[in-house]
């Protein structure tokens, strides 16, 4: 459904997206996770052509958004970052003339206006100035707004930045009923958002992917360790590395020192779903080893951002 | 492709929707009356207190017209500042680029609703020359063909203004910008007749100021030339306006 190849983006000298290539499905919800300032924004003003790309190609149902700008925008809705609102008009204005402008028919604009403010919650502001809203109703006006024509793809610059906790899980939730209709993609720099909503990521850092797959998979495979930690009992230094390789061939101890009561604290990463506790505690066992402690660290798909975009985390305009 | 691109639209049904948007804002704005009350203030002062109508005598409302080019240097700008400056200030700009409209759509939208508002505030003039018939033998067909020379200048010079909204990025910068470039275009005249220039000279001044291409119509000729010379104006600047869009997208 959208398909990006070789996307570059540069202002002036800076290079905001540096060859970045990725693919949607439809009804797919695909997060763009990044630091500020990493190309998200970037990248979602290519596909619903407010930028041109400086090379490659971008294109939505195959129509490419350089060649047919028009052509694409109309399947499209679009929630920037900063949600244009005009202030001077009330909400049921406000969608009116979205309808109006996106050529909704006559007979079908009461309906589609209707449905929207009621998919974001807004009947009771609907006769409202949008500037006398409050910034969540803001937000949910912006998101009535891309989803008045019923596109087919909706393109959601942080959806959820600055609503309180209790209109994040509503957004949240309303993204994702979307979602299961529609092919979605959002940015985001909340970790949370991802794992709640999305079905792909795609992790970027200084106009680049850093990892893409879908949530579990990049949690799991990419970085694919757990790492686990135990505490044993009835075992000396020189030996236990020997007896490691009873749980895997290539086993090897990363940390080895005396833990609490006696014991030997025990570290070492392997691959995900190759051992579980059941195992190791076999293991102990039948090498007259004592569990103290066994704990699996998970590399959660925060660690993974951290680890991927944490050296570079100043901001860039 | 689907049932929704097979259906052609009308050609101008987007750059009227965006109109009717600009047209609400308009009359929501006060700025839009106060400039209407000027316009009419100016005018009317121009004509009947510097040019003392009455005192001279003569049933002619020339001097009446000479005055809306003067007044289109402030009334204009002030009509068109916000349209593109205000956008993007407020981000609102992003909204209308990613919503399917062509770039002509935008700027005809924009230019659409502009011109039907001061259309609308030149036409608050017409009391003055109908209270002012009845007292000599005027000449309909001239004030006919003043009145179509104000429209077609005031056309070209909203163009301008729109142009020059695009460029500024705050709506101050915007009327002082499209204020200068159009006292510039109108008053250029008055340098070719005041100083002893060359004569291709003044002829090339003269040609690019608008307010010497009024005159013609101020004598109730409706000079095709000149006609032509204000809508190819008004095209050419929104073809320009078009651009500056399109250049936008690739910076």
């Amino acid at each position: 459904m959208i398909e990006v190849q070789g996307l570059t983006k540069r202002y002036g000298s800076i290079e905001a997206v540096k060859d970045v290539s990725f693919e949607v499905g439809t009804d797919q919800v695909l997060g763009f996770l990044g630091p500020n300032g990493a190309g998200k924004t970037t990248i979602m003003k290519v596909l619903t052509g407010y930028h041109f790309p400086t090379a490659g190609t971008a294109l939505v149902d195959g129509v490419s958004v350089q060649e047919d700008p028009v052509a694409v925008k109309k399947r499209i809705g679009y929630l920037p970052e900063s949600v244009p609102l005009y202030g001077d008009l009330t909400v049921d204005e406000y969608l009116s003339f979205i309808a109006d402008a996106r050529l909704i028919p006559a007979q079908e604009r009461k309906q589609a206006i209707q449905e929207s403010l009621a998919a974001c919650g807004l009947e009771q502001a609907a006769g409202k100035r949008i500037e006398t809203l409050s910034k969540g109703y803001k937000q949910r006006v912006g998101l009535a707004q891309a989803i008045v024509h019923d596109p087919p793809i909706l393109i959601l610059d942080e959806p959820t930045g600055g609503l309180d906790p209790n209109q994040i899980i509503e957004i949240r939730g309303l993204i994702k009923e979307l979602g299961k209709r529609k092919t979605v993609i959002l940015s985001t720099h909340i970790l949370q958002e991802v794992e709640a909503v999305c079905s792909q990521v795609l992790i970027i850092n200084e106009g680049r992917i850093a990892a893409q797959g879908t949530p579990e998979a990049i949690a799991g495979t990419l970085k694919g360790t757990d790492t686990w930690e135990l505490i044993l009992k009835g075992a000396d230094m020189q030996g236990i590395t020997e007896r490691l390789s009873g749980l895997g061939e290539a086993l090897k101890p990363a940390l080895l020192e005396t833990g609490p009561e006696g014991g030997i604290t025990v570290h070492f990463s392997v691959q995900s779903g190759e051992l579980d506790g059941e195992r190791i505690f076999d293991w102990a066992v039948s090498n007259g080893l004592k569990i103290l402690g066994m704990n699996r660290k998970k590399l959660s798909l925060e660690d993974i951002f951290v680890k991927l975009t944490g050296e570079h985390e100043e901001v860039r305009a | 492709m689907n049932a929704a691109e097979q259906k052609r639209p009308m050609p101008l049904e987007s750059a009227l929707a965006l109109a009717r948007k600009e047209l609400y804002s308009y009359v929501n704005s006060p700025v839009s009356y106060g400039i209407g009350v000027f316009f009419l203030l100016f005018v009317s002062l121009w004509f009947f207190y510097f040019n003392r109508f009455f005192a001279l005598n003569v049933a002619t409302l020339r001097p009446y017209f000479a005055g809306f080019p003067l007044a289109f240097i402030l009334v204009i700008p002030v009509l068109t500042m916000k349209s593109w400056a205000e956008e993007r200030k407020l981000g609102s700009i992003e909204l209308l680029l990613t919503m399917p409209f062509s770039e002509w759509d935008l700027v005809l939208g924009k230019f659409i609703s502009s011109f039907i508002v001061l259309a609308l505030i030149i036409g608050l003039t017409i009391p003055v020359p109908l209270t002012l018939l009845p007292l000599g033998e005027f000449d309909g067909g001239v004030i006919l063909g003043e009145y179509v020379g104000a429209l077609l200048l005031g056309a070209s010079a909203t163009a301008l203004g729109l142009l020059l909204s695009s460029v500024f990025k705050n709506q101050g910068g915007a009327f002082l910008g499209s204020a200068t470039a159009l006292l510039a275009v109108m008053l250029a005249t008055q340098l070719a007749q005041a100083v002893n220039l060359p004569l291709w000279l003044a002829e090339g001044i003269n040609f690019f100021s608008l307010s010497f291409h009024f005159e013609t119509f101020a004598k109730g000729i409706i000079d095709t030339k000149d006609a032509a010379f204000f809508i190819l104006t008004t095209i050419g600047f929104l073809f320009l306006n078009t651009r500056v869009l399109l250049f936008r997208k690739w910076s």
